[in-house]
């Protein structure tokens, strides 16, 4: 309890006195959300470089990575963090589920126990965020224990957080059921594959970092 | 299996001479006795090897480690069953010196004292 608000109170003053430090922005969700291609195309826009591998196979992002000093500008406005992509939060990692999306045995056990050591180092580094962006992919149930249990934690630091529903050019996609299951918290819908609403994105990450 | 304070978690397994335990409470006994037996040797060693892969940054390997279950369980070679709820309770975990050169590392209780402390 003494860290959420010892944690509260640093984000408070930093901002009421506007330190120098970098905000460290982190992006936290369930594997293949779009955590690293929403990470990518920020870096894009506003780096001019990409920040890290993504592919269709979950648990792509097995490390955290760290890209510093991003400079976002709107108008006459601008912001400065440090972009923190994690790897994807989940209840079970089965080896399985790789070697069915066609990788080998072996490769699909290291990747298995890199995924879990992933979960293990994003929930270490959480209590180091200023602020959290929660990719969800807005074509799967959003009730789901892991979403539940990092909103909550999040909740309980109080750590200022932006619900990005992603993946809105899918057939699938239901952005009012992610607004619906998380009502407390603004839920931007985007498509960070391909922009989609990435203007609007930019806008609210303005608003929290602001 | 060992008991409770069983010289064992000191020295290392009598039977295999391994140094890895996994705390598991009195009621789960039963159903952990059944998986140790579905394990294969080479299984057991291969979740020895990803366990301190995991973890073993912070620990020191020829010395005797116990790990709580409730956490991070591992079925098999590459399956896991992670309870985020207690991960998220903790931060790192704590590693208890036994005696001159063993320690015991109880991810469980050493948290929920880390907690405390700070509380």
């Amino acid at each position: 309890m003494i860290k959420a608000f010892k944690g509260f109170f640093r984000r408070f003053f930093n901002k009421l006195f506007k330190k120098k430090k970098q905000v460290k922005l982190g992006l936290y969700g369930p594997p293949n959300g779009g955590k690293t291609t929403l990470a990518n195309k920020i870096c894009v826009d506003w780096l001019g470089e990409e920040m890290g591998a993504v592919s269709n196979i979950a648990h792509e992002t097995r490390e955290i990575q760290v890209k510093e000093q991003i400079l976002i500008k709107s108008g006459n406005k601008q912001i400065g963090f440090n972009l923190v992509d994690t790897p994807g939060i989940a209840t079970k990692i089965d080896y399985e589920d790789f070697v069915k999306a066609g990788m080998k045995e072996k490769e699909a056990k290291t990747r298995a126990k890199e995924a879990t050591k992933g979960v293990i180092d994003a929930i270490k580094w959480l209590d180091d965020m200023d602020t959290v962006i929660v990719v969800l992919d807005s074509t799967k149930d959003p009730y789901s224990q892991v979403n539940i249990t990092i909103i909550g934690n999040l909740e309980a630091r109080k750590i200022p957080v932006l619900v990005v529903a992603n993946k809105i050019d899918m057939k699938k996609s239901d952005l009012k059921k992610v607004q619906a299951a998380f009502p407390q918290y603004k839920v931007i819908g985007i498509s960070a594959k391909y922009g989609k609403n990435i203007e609007a994105f930019y806008e609210a990450l303005f608003d929290l970092l602001g | 299996m060992h008991g409770d304070a069983s010289d064992a978690i000191l020295k290392g397994c009598t039977n295999c001479g391994g140094k890895l335990f996994f705390f598991v409470k009195k009621e789960h006994i039963e159903r952990a006795q059944q998986r140790t037996f579905d394990l294969t040797k080479k299984d057991k060693e291969q979740i020895e090897k990803d366990v301190y892969d995991i973890i073993g940054s912070e620990i020191d390997t020829d010395l005797p480690v116990v790990l709580d279950i409730e956490s991070i369980n591992i079925l098999k070679p590459g399956k896991y069953e992670l309870d985020l709820v207690n991960l998220f309770k903790r931060k790192h975990p704590l590693i208890y010196k036994l005696d001159e050169g063993k320690y015991v590392v109880d991810l469980i209780e050493s948290f929920k004292k880390l907690s405390n402390k700070k509380d």
